[in-house]
């Protein structure tokens, strides 16, 4: 009888645990469905309608040129402190003039996409969802429609070009901050050499790496406008709804950004083989 | 103008509207009435291709728009214009850059052009001058007023109103009953007032519609509503919930 009844209990926690399961996958699926749809939407906007080139300048500046402070800052520092634990290390081993080298190819191929990522979309991402989402629950979306303008070429098709455009410019500036100041830190504050320090790194750094660099940063602002101007799109419940949005645009944009980070790093160095 | 027939709308797990049929004549003003969360809004919403029917038709111009993509909607959405509840105004922009943006939307280009029909839209809704204010510096009845504006700026043949004259006070739901009116008169356009405010029903109606549990319950003008003996009609017209204290 009793073992009866605590198989028939494990049974039913098997059971819940698999219903619990299959609609994580669910929703998981109906999302990538949902961003998929937009990004189709989108792709399918730019070859119908026209583009609105005065939003896409307004987006770049507010995108690209206002989160250059937050980009300089993140790369800068990081290549100062990068450059300083490398020296810590290698410099037991008698290797500090590859400190340069390091620094580089790192901050090119991983460090510097993925901060400048996380730090737009920390800025940006909330910022698209946190509009786009106030417009939606104050019925100026529906304004928008009512006044025969479609939503995603008004919207979304502007902040998506100019994400595209400035992403990577903002890794350009991250990555060459982040040199600069881990050449100043290496050469003067722990004393490299500063030939040794740049004959390393112009060695060890190709274009190859600056590629891989402008590549990510490309793929990360897709990632980061679809999933804000998704977040923002969707936005229910109002006052609420529209304090979630950014912190789910944020935080589902970083963890894309971590996870694609990995794969794209493997299927890149296919074509951007590592010198 | 506008016609729907047998429209049922789901939300949820909710049926709003279970087979609603109304027509609307060129040049008519319909009121629809109806208890808060009875389906009003929902109803007007259908009429611009804003909410897609669960089951039947809207025909705009005997054009069927409930089976037509978003993109093809754009050229029905300007022959009707809307004035929402809260006024739906760009936030992001000033009270002139919210009623020109239909123009320019519309392919307009001539800077004057724009301004005069702006000034003249904001004249017509007793807002002149007040082009370069931001919709923070708005009041509740001033943002309908604009809204309204920037409705007629692009001469619609049609105009809908949600709600025109909810949250404002008295003084100011009469100035927009009498702004309605005398809209209808100018203008000769197609209106559709959806509202709870029987004041607002009794001034602006040729005819009038009270939606009760999804569906048309009564149709006919003032007087008819007026003189109708049902229960469920006095009861709203009366405001009588039935609760004691």
């Amino acid at each position: 009888m009793l073992r009866g009844q605590s198989r028939s209990g494990i049974l039913g926690s098997a059971r819940l645990m698999f219903r619990t399961l299959g609609r994580i996958a669910l929703s998981f699926i109906q999302y990538l469905g949902e961003l998929a749809l937009l990004v189709a939407e989108t792709v399918q906007a730019m070859f119908v309608a026209h583009i609105r080139w005065r939003l896409f300048l307004r987006q770049v500046v507010e995108m690209g040129f206002r989160s250059q402070l937050v980009v300089v800052v993140t790369g800068g520092f990081t290549g100062a402190v990068f450059a300083a634990q490398t020296y810590f290390q290698f410099h037991r081993i008698g290797m500090e003039s590859a400190v340069g080298a390091v620094v580089s190819v790192s901050m090119f191929r991983e460090l510097g996409p993925v901060l400048t990522g996380l730090m737009v979309a920390g800025r940006v991402g909330a910022a698209i969802a946190a509009e786009i989402g106030t417009m939606k629950v104050t019925e100026q979306i529906d304004a928008l429609r009512a006044l025969g303008v479609h939503q995603i070429d008004y919207l979304v098709v502007p902040r998506v070009l100019a994400m595209m455009f400035s992403m990577p410019m903002l890794v350009a500036e991250c990555v060459a901050l982040a040199i600069w100041c881990g050449y100043l830190v290496g050469t003067q504050v722990l004393g490299i050499s500063k030939a040794y320090y740049i004959h390393q790194m112009i060695t060890f750094t190709g274009t190859r790496d600056i590629k891989m660099a402008l590549t990510k940063g490309f793929v990360f602002a897709i990632l980061i406008v679809f999933v804000s101007c998704h977040q923002g799109l969707n936005t229910k419940n109002g006052a609420v709804g529209v304090g979630r949005a950014p912190t789910e645009a944020v935080v589902i944009s970083s963890l894309a950004i971590l996870i694609v980070n990995f794969f794209l790093s493997f299927a890149l160095n296919i074509f951007y083989p590592a010198g | 103008m506008i016609e729907v027939r047998d429209l049922h709308k789901t939300l949820g797990n909710q049926e709003v509207l279970c087979g609603v049929d109304l027509q609307v004549e060129k040049g008519q003003t319909i009121v629809v009435i109806g208890r808060s969360g009875s389906g009003k809004s929902v109803l007007l919403k259908h009429f611009i291709g804003l909410l897609k029917p669960t089951r039947g038709e809207v025909l705009v111009e005997g054009q069927p728009i409930a089976g037509l993509p978003e993109r093809k909607l754009g050229e029905i959405r300007k022959k009707v214009g809307i004035l929402f509840q809260s006024g739906a105004l760009f936030d992001s922009m000033n009270v002139e850059g919210n009623l020109a943006f239909p123009l320019w939307e519309a392919g307009l280009r001539n800077k004057k052009e724009i301004a005069d029909r702006v000034a003249e839209a904001l004249e017509m809704v007793d807002l002149a001058g007040e082009q370069k204010k931001m919709p923070e510096d708005l009041s509740g009845g001033m943002r309908k007023r604009v809204g309204l504006a920037r409705t007629i700026v692009s001469r619609p043949a049609c105009i809908l109103y949600d709600e025109p004259t909810t949250g404002l006070d008295p003084i100011n739901s009469d100035s927009i009953n009498h702004l309605i009116r005398r809209l209808q008169k100018r203008l000769q356009v197609t209106s559709v007032v959806v509202t709870h405010d029987m004041k607002t029903a009794f001034h602006t109606a040729d005819q009038i519609a009270y939606l009760h549990e999804g569906r048309i319950y009564f149709y006919g003008d003032a007087k008819g509503l007026q003189d109708s003996q049902d229960p469920v009609v006095q009861d709203f017209i009366m405001g009588r919930s039935g609760d004691s204290d």
